[in-house]
């Protein structure tokens, strides 16, 4: 007989703060476009490149353990699934953000001369991020929805067939997503550049969404889904990720600061000057300590990778240094760096996206197994040790 | 003088248990550990996971050798550097202060690294005595190739020689012999 998985069973109240989180994250944005509209611009760009990057992340998790033909990781291959189920806004807000937050980019209203000008050109990027974005959600989708066809058919063929995709995307990601960043954010200082800034990108993503599979496999575990499928060994593996992608993360950090300040040229300095001296420097030194220093040092012994506790600790920091990343690369360029700019509009959208995303996440998570039943890989997952 | 002649008199006797496979030995070792048995050690082809949990073992003190050392040498060369290009002969390169701590940090970081592993092997080498000069003790040439052994000291009186043999064998040993290690004058 078969074994029976406990579908994911949450309390109204539960799900209401989920919505009470969305709806305050939805009126900071309209209030703050009313009231502040630059901030509210900023930060919703800011909420969308976070939550694009824990979808992306967690479509490269999938692929990867596909590509690797790894088998640790399906019995949870169905929380990074239901992850991916946040692509679809994440795409529309930045998409939004090129649309109508046109005063962030100040190549819209100056486009620059020369080559610049031709990269820059307004319907070239909104082209790229269309076709960009297409592309990355319908190989998502093709991979996503196999897995689940899998359930009901139980057949290894899609296996070997996501194989393929995965490769695919892992490819197409790679080819395309420093072209995006370079779009969405780097342009925000259209005068300012670095060929480093797609891995820098890349290793952050990574490194959160890692984060948060790690965080929703434990809470799914105490709610009852992943009861008896999650062991020590299967967070003991997300640990060492972890612990090795945020030292991913400050290695990309220092191999593009250091080149930068090695070589001194004022068209490049400048965008680390602003951000280490003067108002915005603590923010500069925290994120460092909260996004590598901190859990390196937490992570290092092998009791803490293997105990839910201490993972759930340094996620909520990793995941905090997320979000403070991605506020010291865009805050300083489109509000200013003469002063740092927080409040409730900023606060608003911080809760909101999270609630927005758990909702979705729920949602998706829902709609199919807990675990992929049928994947030939499930029992080597669920009896894996070190 | 009597100690000695103690030690002499007690030979060590093992009980050598030999296995064809992974599963076996994983289960037989786990057996014997919940029976009480003393297990002197496990010898298999390839590192089997798992088995540090089924023989008990506790955890390896590798990691302090290599943490402490990791820091000591990342120190020290955060130190030297600091020595050689500010305070000792001071150089001017592109205009950078002299005690420019970016531009120490890739060494800082491969000598950290260098340490680090360097003094885990050395530390292993030196603990396990592996010393060069060495000859292998092999409780069984097959562990070299195919085969899974499981020692088990007989420690005292009451360890009853026929019936471990025999769970050994219900565990699925292929042969289990009797060595007695004498031990050197």
């Amino acid at each position: 007989m078969p074994r029976q998985y406990e579908q994911l069973n949450l309390p109204d109240r539960t799900l209401a703060i989920f919505k009470w989180l969305a709806v305050i994250g939805g009126a900071s944005f309209v209030l703050g476009l009313v009231f502040a509209p630059q901030r509210a611009w900023s930060s919703f760009l800011l909420v969308n490149i976070g939550m694009l990057g824990m979808g992306l992340g967690a479509a490269l998790f999938i692929a990867f353990q596909y590509i690797c033909g790894a088998h640790w990781a399906v019995a949870i291959r169905r929380v990074p699934e239901a992850m991916c189920a946040i692509l679809p806004w994440a795409a529309a807000g930045v998409l939004l953000s090129l649309l109508a937050g046109k005063s962030l980019y100040p190549w819209i209203a100056k486009p620059p001369h020369g080559m610049k000008g031709i990269i820059l050109d307004y319907t070239f990027v909104i082209g790229r991020a269309v076709v960009f974005l297409g592309l990355w959600l319908w190989l998502i989708r093709t991979i996503v929805a196999r897995s689940r066809l899998q359930d009901r058919t139980a057949d290894p063929a899609l296996s070997a067939r996501n194989k393929r995709s995965s490769a695919g995307f892992v490819v197409l990601f790679g080819l395309t997503f420093w072209m995006a960043t370079f779009d969405w954010v780097m342009s925000l200082e259209p005068e300012w550049f670095s060929t480093m800034y797609g891995v820098y990108h890349f290793s952050g993503l990574f490194l959160g969404a890692l984060a948060l599979i790690t965080l929703l496999v434990i809470w799914l575990q105490y709610e009852g889904p992943l009861r008896d499928v999650l062991t020590h060994e299967h967070l003991h593996d997300l640990g060492k990720m972890l612990f090795g992608f945020s030292a991913f993360w400050v290695y990309i950090w220092f191999s593009e600061y250091m080149l930068i300040w090695y070589a001194n040229f004022a068209e490049e300095t400048g965008h680390f000057i602003r951000r280490q001296t003067g108002a915005w420097a603590p923010l500069f030194v925290a994120n460092m300590c909260v996004t590598w220093l901190l859990p390196f040092f937490i992570l290092l012994p092998k009791p803490v990778k293997r105990s839910p506790r201490m993972l759930v600790k340094v996620c909520c920091l990793i995941l905090v240094g997320r979000w403070l990343d991605l506020y010291i690369l865009i805050y300083p360029s489109t509000v200013g760096f003469e002063s740092v700019t927080f409040g409730i509009w900023e606060l608003g959208m911080a809760i909101g996206a999270p609630g927005l995303f758990m909702l979705v996440f729920v949602r998706r998570f829902r709609s199919a197994a807990p675990v992929p039943v049928a994947d030939p890989m499930l029992e080597a997952s669920l009896h894996h040790h070190q | 003088m009597a100690e000695r002649i103690n030690r002499l008199a007690s030979n060590r006797r093992f009980l050598l248990a030999i296995f064809s496979s992974e599963n076996d030995i994983l289960a037989a070792t786990a057996d014997a550990r919940d029976r009480g048995l003393s297990i002197a050690d496990v010898y298999t082809p390839y590192a089997v996971h798992g088995l540090d949990k089924a023989m008990d073992l506790r955890p390896s003190r590798l990691p302090w050798v290599c943490f402490a050392l990791g820091f000591a040498g990342a120190g020290f060369k955060v130190w030297f550097e600091f020595w050689t290009s500010a305070t000792d002969w001071p150089i001017n390169v592109g205009g950078k202060p002299w005690n420019s701590l970016p531009a120490f940090f890739p060494v800082t970081f491969e000598v950290m690294v260098l340490f680090a592993s360097l003094s885990t092997v050395a530390a292993f080498l030196l603990g396990r005595g592996l010393l060069p000069g060495r000859r292998a003790k092999l409780a069984s040439p097959g562990v070299t190739d195919n085969e899974f052994a499981l020692v088990i000291e007989e420690t005292d009186a009451t360890f009853c020689l026929d019936e471990v043999t025999a769970r050994l064998r219900v565990m699925g040993a292929t042969s289990v012999e009797e060595r007695v290690e004498q031990e050197s004058v």
